[in-house]
């Protein structure tokens, strides 16, 4: 007996033994495949790639509402401005803006200004893609998963924290930093001089989308331009790589494999060709392709392509043209840009400097694409371009504004800003009813918002405008 | 700690100290009392102890008794016959049919043998002989129609591609789940994982699919919580419990079963054979569309040379399969064996496809002394194949212009010969997927047992496996003028391993406390550790064309996936069995997971369950044989998989770019205070029997709910996450089972015995987290807008479909259901209106299987057929959207009719206008476009929602044993030749290929998206058994 109890002794122990091991023993749920936590270079690489990405899909939404784009099926959703849930670009501007937030706390941490700097104007481009698009949207309960149900933040409030944020991105840009940029920002592989005037062309940018509000400055617009960009060699964009194709390309790639996309509007094809303003535009070769018959045909918002076959028969983006080149660059901000900025502050304070401007911004657009010297002398000598300081209108810098901004979202902060008042541009067939025959102001709220965060979602139409549009 | 277990068990073993009496030996033949012939099988057991063995082929017998021992000779449907041992060598015992015992043997966990009888649950345990009949390769797939409630389906037709098994409905809401049961193989847990290709799907094989179905004893399929509380959280949806073959006593037998077999598509679509290559009825033999042109008279008069092929029946090719599997088993009183080799090859219908299984399998086992008994079983295969883009193939297939012949697919120079589109032929031949899995699962069970009361058993297995991918698409050959595959070419080199250890130490103490009550009581300790890694790498651009190698290539990605997952569990088990008539059955658990927070991450559950055997009480009669009712209360607990807990980050697919790597906050939080799942499970059933068990009827219903779900909850991106796995949510599923077996006929020359059984499940998502309104399972893609998604929604069943439908006048805009009895509006411009808005269309899940299997046989004839069905379950045909926006379906023959469609206008009066289906301008004169089949029809997920219920005949077997006459001229002990048929009769109101098959694979939920799937097929065998 005594023998038993004795061995029983031993198995308890070992028992509790056992069990004192068992939590070092099942101790293993540490993530092997993920790191907990990412270098600011690794997270300025994703940062400068998704934000490009953004710019195009942005643009992908707004191309058909200012009607560069249009779609090859009757009553398309998108030309018809029907509310279309873009949860998948409000979930890509969301991740980044969430890994921007990373990248400026852990450069605070690290005392990396110039990261910190970069962060900042990032954060304001996409989170002003954003409220452009969408106005009233979740940020300061964003990112850091304070709450399952952010709430949202007002526009106007928003546009603050965007102007902000810039400000605080340049007073970072040129203070000493403990970690210098390189080749890990994909956009000017570390230049800082030139993300300082990438900040303040932002600016300009932003403060000229008050141009109907009561605030707006234009005093304060062009100050930002004076230390904006330079020339089309400092535009902000981003060249693609030989594993990931130029995103427009990749549309005209799959167009040919016939996943058919980026078919252009009439409207483009006419205000380039003639049809609407007499004279031809020497970059419509160079922006998009033509027929099988060499000729170029656009295709009606909102009535599809009718009759006409999936190929051949229709003006669509073809690889190789500026825009879709594989490794083609997509522009986020450039001098033209800037250049019709300044056109329009300028035009109630200098007109003549906004004259210049606006010939300026032709010009620069021209060099862009790579029209010939010749064919830049003709466009600009053309009485109906060059038509005098006095003849000038606002309705001028808007039009080629509109061209120079190409595939770009912020055209259709412009055409909101200017009521879609361009010549002969008409509301897409098979309009959605529900918008009384306006033009859309804004996007809906997305499915995945009204799903998982429905409570805090504003209750807004697609006529109700941003605030900068009132 | 493992380690402290096994060093535990050795002491035991050294403490061993077996003493030997004066013993000798007898032995004798058994034979039925009926008719005189041997039986073998008949278990000798020496009463008191655990010396035994079992009759030989011939009913011979020999055993070590000592005198004055009782000898006790049971087999079952036979009496119970004792005889003691005086001082005879033989002992000759003739046993009397016992047609009142019901007393089957079920092996439940841990490869413990229990009595049916004593169990206060539902099992089902399905025979070597019922799997092997249904000539399936795939184990999972032989389960079709034999057990009740058990939802089998095949993912598609090609060889060796995955099957999916569901227990009673669906339990997690997590899309990602595997909704699969354990696999267990002689007590032991096996992975039975189905790892899909990340691209294109490829149909590859459910890991139980590298067993060969020859070497299996029986199969046990374990349903509800009750049976499965033992084997814990990993048997949270059943487990199915598999025994293989071992060696018996006596002399050294030798198998040999050859078969052969053809496979056929056996059902295909209706297509139309009348409009060739064009569009909008022009002719143009290089059009990228196959079927809009000019019917063939027109067409002829343009070229009288074109030829309507029919290239669906021209691509496919005949299946063919050769199974050998020959198997040796024997051994003495004190140690036997069984092992086997078998090979397997099998050539798919669709070109280049094929898949192999070669195995081997030796186990044994060896009794020591009385006191301790070890047994050790191997199995080692070698499985894989070419896995062909079937879903790619099909799609090609599509495109293909029947004018043109789709097996001229090669020029001399080995570039593609087409008129455009890619030959379908083509691609499956050189853009190739080989897997090739090296797979060894071995166990080792010791028992001890020092007393008469009291067992110790250890039982320790391992199934490794590595699984090497190598896929590759060649890129252009360099050749002018070529259409190459793909523009740069790639390869992907896979490698898997996966190593699972289980260990299980377990207690038993047996007491006859009186003469009525007997107590069982198991203590155990089980500990699970899975180590999972894959590597990928993939070469992008070769340099040299036609060398396929990761050193030849312009741009290399990798990508790696590391996990581990450890178990540690103690439970304990109690049966009571009073007089046979009550028996109470206890279970309680404790688990410790690896993947749940320390903290948390341990947790307790217990069950009980009550078996009566009424008609030991009472008798209701001679003509009720058997009768009992059964309860039971279970709950099972569920972890998660590794590493879902906290934040990290992760580097998209994307990078790297020119050497540059991103990093991006991985999109997934797991909850910091996750929990473990609960399923609370109760079943009550009734087995019953009559007429001598002629007629035997079981019927059980079940419900259970799981609680505290960890899914992985869509978030709002603007969190900072897009999923929170986090406990939200219950899901339930309740239902009935029915068994209805009989034997109408049962003489000596001729029998026949019938079995049906049937399962009806309810299933519905009773919550989910607040403010979560949907969890998204799947989708699949139709043309222009009708994309369908299966969505979970609270207060609705599992596998609701939704897609867009036809505008219904006097629609209900609340509801999320189409009400398909309401008029369609018809649109100002004549045709149909299409609501955008999506709509449940159908669902998924079965509401009712079942099957029916009958067995006749007649001097040494045998005659078996099995049927299974379905009903009450929907799925997309994917196939029909491509068909009808390609003008390949036969009811597009109707392109250049003018109709006006049923329907009424927005006002609600009657449509009266007629309008053309054609494509261009109609005999009206009015431009149509592209016509209504594109611009309308396949745009109407409605259209492609379809009823995919089946009768199907699974088998029919018609085979022949040589009698003793012929058998007496013959060096053989057996010899039965059979032929076969599988799937010939498939009668259902799906059109297009067999509707049992889904894009997903095995391990996917979302089952009701057809996909363009692996065309499913009949079969023909014909089979040679030999014994020796």
């Amino acid at each position: 007996m005594k023998f038993k109890i004795k061995k029983y002794k031993y198995v308890i122990l070992a028992a509790a033994f056992a069990f004192t091991s068992c939590d070092d023993y099942l101790d293993i749920n540490d993530n092997p495949n993920n790191p907990i936590d990412a270098p600011l270079s690794s997270l300025l690489v994703n940062s400068t790639y998704e934000s490009t990405q953004n710019t195009f899909r942005m643009g992908n939404i707004t191309s058909n509402y200012v009607q560069y784009l249009a779609s090859p099926n009757a009553a398309s959703a998108s030309d018809v401005m029907e509310p279309v849930s873009y949860s998948g670009s409000w979930g890509a501007l969301y991740n980044v803006m969430t890994d921007i937030n990373d990248m400026i706390l852990k450069a605070q941490e690290e005392e990396a200004a110039h990261y910190e700097g970069i962060g900042q104007i990032l954060m304001a481009y996409n989170l002003g893609l954003t409220v452009d698009a969408w106005g009233n949207v979740p940020y300061s309960e964003a990112f850091n998963f304070v709450t399952v149900t952010p709430s949202y933040d007002d526009d106007a409030q928003l546009y603050s924290n965007i102007l902000g944020l810039l400000d605080e991105g340049l007073a970072n840009l040129s203070a000493d930093s403990s970690i210098s940029v390189g080749e890990d920002d994909f956009i000017y592989q570390g230049e800082i001089s030139n993300w300082i005037k990438f900040g303040n062309m932002l600016k300009a940018r932003y403060l000229n989308h008050f141009s109907e509000t009561g605030s707006y400055d234009p005093a304060a617009v062009l100050s930002a331009v004076e230390n904006g960009f330079d020339g089309n060699e400092d535009d902000a964009q981003m060249e693609y790589f030989e594993q990931a194709f130029n995103p427009w390309a990749q549309v005209a790639i799959d167009n040919a494999n016939l996943f058919l996309g980026g078919w252009i509007s009439e409207q483009f094809i006419q205000a380039m060709d003639g049809t609407i303003y007499g004279y031809d535009d020497p970059r419509l070769p160079l922006m998009v392709g033509a027929t099988d018959d060499g000729e170029y045909i656009g295709t009606e918002n909102g009535a599809g392509r009718g009759d006409a076959p999936e190929e051949g028969a229709r003006s669509v983006l073809e690889e190789g043209d500026y825009y879709t080149q594989r490794q083609g660059p997509v522009l986020i901000a450039t001098y033209a840009e800037q250049k019709f900025i300044e056109a329009e502050a300028a035009f109630g304070i200098d007109k003549a400097r906004s004259y210049q401007a606006y010939l300026d911004g032709i010009r620069a657009h021209m060099n862009k694409i790579g029209v010939g010297q010749s064919e830049i002398e003709a466009y600009m000598n053309n009485p109906e371009v060059s038509m005098g300081v006095d003849a000038f209108t606002i309705d001028d810098i808007f039009k080629e504004k509109w061209v120079a901004m190409f595939l770009n979202p912020e055209s259709w902060v412009d055409a909101r800003r200017h009521d879609y008042d361009y010549e002969d541009f008409d509301l897409p067939a098979n309009l959605n009813p529900d918008l009384n025959g306006n033009f859309l102001r804004r996007l809906a709220y997305p499915d995945t918002e009204v799903t998982r965060n429905g409570s805090n979602v504003p209750d807004v139409t697609l006529l109700d405008p941003i605030f900068w549009d009132e | 700690m493992k380690n402290k277990l096994i060093f535990l068990l050795i002491l035991a073993v050294i403490q061993v100290s077996a003493t030997f009496a004066q013993e000798r030996t007898v032995s004798g033949t058994v034979t039925s009392s009926d008719d005189g012939m041997p039986l073998p099988g008949v278990t000798v057991q020496v009463k008191d102890t655990d010396r035994g063995t079992v009759t030989d082929f011939d009913g011979n017998y020999s055993i070590e008794v000592s005198s004055g021992e009782v000898l006790v000779f049971s087999s079952m449907g036979f009496e119970r016959k004792e005889i003691t041992a005086a001082n005879q060598t033989t002992i000759d015992v003739s046993l009397a049919p016992d047609l009142q015992s019901l007393e089957e043997v079920v092996v439940t966990s841990f490869g413990i043998e229990q009595e049916k009888k004593s169990l206060g649950y539902a099992v089902q345990e399905i025979s070597s002989e019922e799997i092997t009949s249904t000539k399936q390769q795939n184990l999972v797939s032989a389960l079709q129609g034999q057990a009740a409630g058990v939802q089998i389906t095949n993912s598609g037709g090609a060889p060796g591609m995955s099957a999916r098994i569901i227990i009673r409905g669906v339990n997690s809401l997590d899309p990602t789940a595997d909704n699969q049961p354990l696999f267990v193989i002689d007590g032991v847990p096996i992975d039975n994982s189905t790892i899909e290709s990340g691209g294109t799907p490829r149909g590859l094989s459910n890991r139980a699919a590298d067993l060969n179905p020859n070497d299996i004893e029986s199969l046990n399929i374990l349903k509800g919580a009750a049976a499965t509380a033992l084997y814990g959280v990993r048997a949270a949806n059943g487990a199915v419990i598999i025994t293989t073959k071992k060696g018996q006593a006596g002399s050294v037998r030798v198998n040999i079963n050859s078969s052969v077999g053809f496979d056929e598509v056996n059902q295909f679509p209706d297509f139309q054979e009348t409009y060739g290559q064009g569009f909008s009825g022009v002719y143009d033999a290089s059009s990228f569309w196959p079927n809009w042109g000019p019917s063939m008279e027109e067409i002829n008069e343009i070229d009288p040379d074109v030829r309507f092929y029919d290239i669906w029946d021209d691509a496919m090719r005949t299946g063919t399969q050769i199974d050998n599997t020959i198997s040796v088993s024997g051994g003495s009183e004190n140690a036997t064996f069984y092992g086997s080799i078998g090979k397997l090859d099998q050539e798919g219908i669709i070109p280049f496809s094929d898949w192999g299984r070669t195995s081997a399998k030796l186990s044994g086992e060896v009794k020591m002394s009385d006191k301790f008994k070890f047994s050790g079983n191997i199995n080692y295969s070698i499985t894989g194949g070419n896995r062909v883009p079937h879903d790619r193939f099909m799609e090609r297939l599509v495109y293909w212009a029947p004018n043109h012949d789709v097996t001229d697919y090669i020029n001399e120079d080995g570039t593609m010969k087409t008129y455009g589109n890619t030959n379908p032929i083509y691609d499956a031949r050189f853009s190739t997927f080989e897997d090739e899995v090296n797979r060894t699962v071995g166990n080792l069970r010791f028992t001890y047992s020092p007393t008469k009361w009291l067992d110790l058993t250890y039982l320790v297995g391992t199934d490794y496996y590595s699984d090497k991918r190598t896929e590759i698409t060649p890129g252009p050959l360099g050749i002018d003028g070529e259409l190459p595959l793909d523009s740069q070419g790639f390869i992907t080199e896979t490698r898997i391993t996966s190593r699972d250890i289980n260990s299980n130490f377990f207690v038993t103490f047996k007491n006859d406390w009186t003469e009525k009550l007997n107590t069982t009581l198991r203590v155990g300790n089980d500990i699970f550790e899975r180590d999972y890694e894959r590597v990928d790498a993939t070469g992008r651009e070769f340099v040299i064309p036609e060398f396929y190698d990761l050193s030849n290539v312009n741009q290399v990605f990798n990508d790696q996936d590391k996990r581990k997952r450890r178990l540690v569990g103690v439970y304990g088990d109690l049966m009571v069995n009073y007089d046979e008539t009550l028996f109470l059955n206890v279970t309680a658990r404790n688990d410790w997971t690896s993947t749940l927070p320390i903290g948390n991450n341990s947790f307790f559950y217990p069950s009980v369950n009550l078996g009566y055997v009424f008609t030991e009480t009472f008798d209701p009669g001679d003509w009720f044989t058997f009768g009992k009712l059964r309860a039971s209360w279970a709950e099972v607990g569920k972890d998660t998989d590794p590493y879902q807990i906290g934040q990290t980050y992760s580097s998209p697919g994307v990078f790297p770019l020119n050497g540059n790597v991103g990093f991006s906050r991985f999109d997934r939080f797991g909850d910091l205070e996750l929990k473990p799942e609960r399923t609370t499970a109760i079943e009550f059933g009734a087995d019953l029997s009559f007429f001598e068990n002629r007629l035997g009827l079981d019927v059980t219903w079940y419900k259970s709910n799981s609680k505290d779900q960890i899914i992985p909850v869509p978030v709002s991106p603007t969190a900072g996450f897009t999923t929170f796995v986090t406990n939200a949510g219950e899901i339930e599923n309740r239902g009935w089972e029915f068994i209805l077996r009989g034997s109408p006929v049962r003489n000596e020359d001729f029998s026949w015995d019938v079995s049906f059984n049937a399962a009806y499940n309810r299933n519905e998502v009773v919550s989910i987290r607040e403010g979560i309104e949907a969890i998204p399972i799947g989708s699949q893609f139709g043309y222009a807008g009708s994309t369908v998604s299966i969505t979970l929604l609270e207060g609705e069943p599992y596998g609701n479909i939704f897609g867009t439908s036809y505008a219904r006048y006097g629609a209900d805009n609340n509801s999320i259901y189409l009400d398909e009895d309401l008029p369609i509006i018809i649109g100002p411009n004549g045709f149909p209106e299409r609501n955008p808005a999506q709509l449940v269309l159908g669902n998924t899940t079965p509401k009712w299987i079942g099957g029916l299997k009958n067995s006749f046989s007649f001097k040494g004839i045998d005659f078996s057929f099995l049927m299974d069905f379905r009903a009450g379950v929907d799925q997309y045909n994917q196939y029909d959207n491509f068909f009808s926006a390609f003008g390949i379906s036969e009811y597009t023959l109707n392109r250049n009719e003018t109709i006006v469609f049923d329907g009424v206008l927005a006002d609600g009066s009657p449509n009266t206008q007629p309008v053309w289906l054609g494509q261009g301008v109609g005999p009206d004169d009015r431009n149509y476009g592209a016509g209504f089949y594109r611009n309308t029809y396949r745009t109407i997920s409605e259209n492609f929602v379809q009823d995919a219920s089946f009768i199907k005949l699974r088998n029919i077997t018609l085979g022949y044993s040589l009698q003793e006459n012929a058998l007496a001229v013959l060096p053989f002990e057996s010899v039965r030749l059979s032929v076969a048929a599988n799937n010939i009769i498939l009668y259902t109101p799906w059109d297009g290929f067999d509707p049992e098959s889904f894009s997903a694979g095995a391990g996917g939920n979302a089952t009701g998206l057809t996909g363009l799937g692996y065309p499913g097929v009949k079969s023909y065998f014909f089979t040679l058994n030999l014994g020796l």
